[in-house]
């Protein structure tokens, strides 16, 4: 599976729910599939996705089937590997963390990182967080599923080829503006 | 026997308790473990939501940075020291998606700190924190504990009014009271 194929498949479900992508290549090609009101992209804010979706998970907990989603990478998490553990920890059970692990820092010149030999998924169940190992876009589809039917929080480790989409333009958008447009987008979805 | 440093850190959980912030996020120090057992006494008594550790300070920045977006507010208590740390996520988030927040750190470093290296991050805290568009305001042993209690209600304002990250430094070393440290 390719990251745009994943991302193709986690935006197919996730219309209606907060979804925060971590920086660059992950960012660029979601937009570049879909550039919707609910993504709330991380322009070069690098390993702080998950704590953002703690944050999100936990302002949105009163509606109890509301799901925060994050899209994070290998080389994301392991720039700050303490947020997965805060976020067993806090066990917001509406968080799902969906990690795309090409095993590269794909937006810097596919330069290897430690996920070739560790198992991420391994570290997130010894903190406490529901691991799914979806392989191909169809588990990935039923393992997003499950997340919304059952309680989190969830870590899904979907290995991913390396490599990045052709031609995905970059986000040149001021970080101010996506910001109001997600918070926007959030406030009228809770309200509701 | 109440000290003036007792009444400091009294201080400051009211004013936080009186900013009803819907959550707090604490990274450890000794010099306001009193406050931060106070918040976690407050949780438990109902008059605070929500107080929480995290492991490094640019985790709160994330979580607490992110209540904003879903039109909350938070409060961080942490160490002068973190903010090497927390900066990177402070500047490209917080600052640049302009997310109030308040920060309040107890400053190591400087007037009775015993540890000879942490005056190295310590001290040139307040130029970085200022040369990255953060607000800083100070207290120590000439501002009384009301003015304390005062200054970080209304730097909590100040976060929310201006759409950006405030900090408010507090300095414990105080002659009157010898068990006052860094």
């Amino acid at each position: 599976m390719k990251r745009i194929d994943a991302l193709r498949t986690i935006i197919e479900s996730t219309a209606n729910e907060p979804v925060v992508a971590t920086c660059a290549a992950t960012s660029r090609e979601l937009a570049s599939i879909d550039d919707r009101d609910n993504h709330l992209y991380l322009l070069d804010a690098m390993g702080l996705a998950i704590s953002v979706g703690n944050g999100i998970a936990q302002c949105i907990q009163a509606n109890s089937e509301a799901r925060c989603f994050v899209i994070e990478g290998d080389g994301s998490m392991l720039m700050n590997p303490g947020a997965a553990l805060t976020a067993g920890y806090l066990r917001q059970e509406n968080l799902v963390i969906i990690v795309l692990d090409n095993g590269v820092y794909a937006s810097t010149a596919g330069i290897p990182t430690q996920a070739r030999d560790l198992d991420l998924g391994a570290i997130a169940e010894a903190a406490g967080l529901r691991v799914l190992r979806p392989e191909g876009e169809a588990e990935l589809a039923a393992a997003l599923t499950a997340s919304r039917n059952e309680a989190g929080p969830w870590f899904l480790h979907a290995r991913i080829e390396p490599g990045n989409a052709a031609s995905t333009p970059l986000l040149l958008m001021d970080p101010v503006i996506l910001g109001q447009r997600f918070q926007s987008w959030l406030l009228c979805r809770t309200a509701s | 026997m109440t000290t003036i440093t007792h009444e400091r850190h009294r201080s400051v959980i009211d004013a936080i308790t009186r900013l009803e912030p819907d959550g707090v996020a604490y990274v450890p120090s000794a010099s306001i473990a009193p406050i931060i057992n106070g918040l976690l006494s407050a949780e438990e008594e109902g008059t605070l939501p929500l107080i929480f550790p995290v492991s490094r300070e640019e985790e709160a920045i994330g979580i607490v940075g992110a209540y904003p977006l879903a039109g909350k507010f938070g409060v961080i208590v942490m160490q002068d020291n973190g903010f090497g740390n927390a900066l990177t996520a402070l500047t490209t988030f917080a600052v640049s998606y302009h997310l109030p927040l308040l920060i309040i750190a107890n400053t190591r470093g400087g007037l009775g700190e015993y540890n000879s290296m942490i005056h190295n991050i310590s001290a040139p805290v307040p130029e970085l924190l200022r040369s990255t568009n953060i607000p800083v305001f100070s207290l120590d042993r000439r501002n009384s504990a009301d003015d304390w209690a005062a200054t970080i209600v209304e730097a909590g304002k100040h976060s929310q009014m201006t759409y950006r990250p405030v900090v408010v430094l507090m300095e414990f070393f105080d002659h009157t009271d010898e068990k006052a440290k860094a």
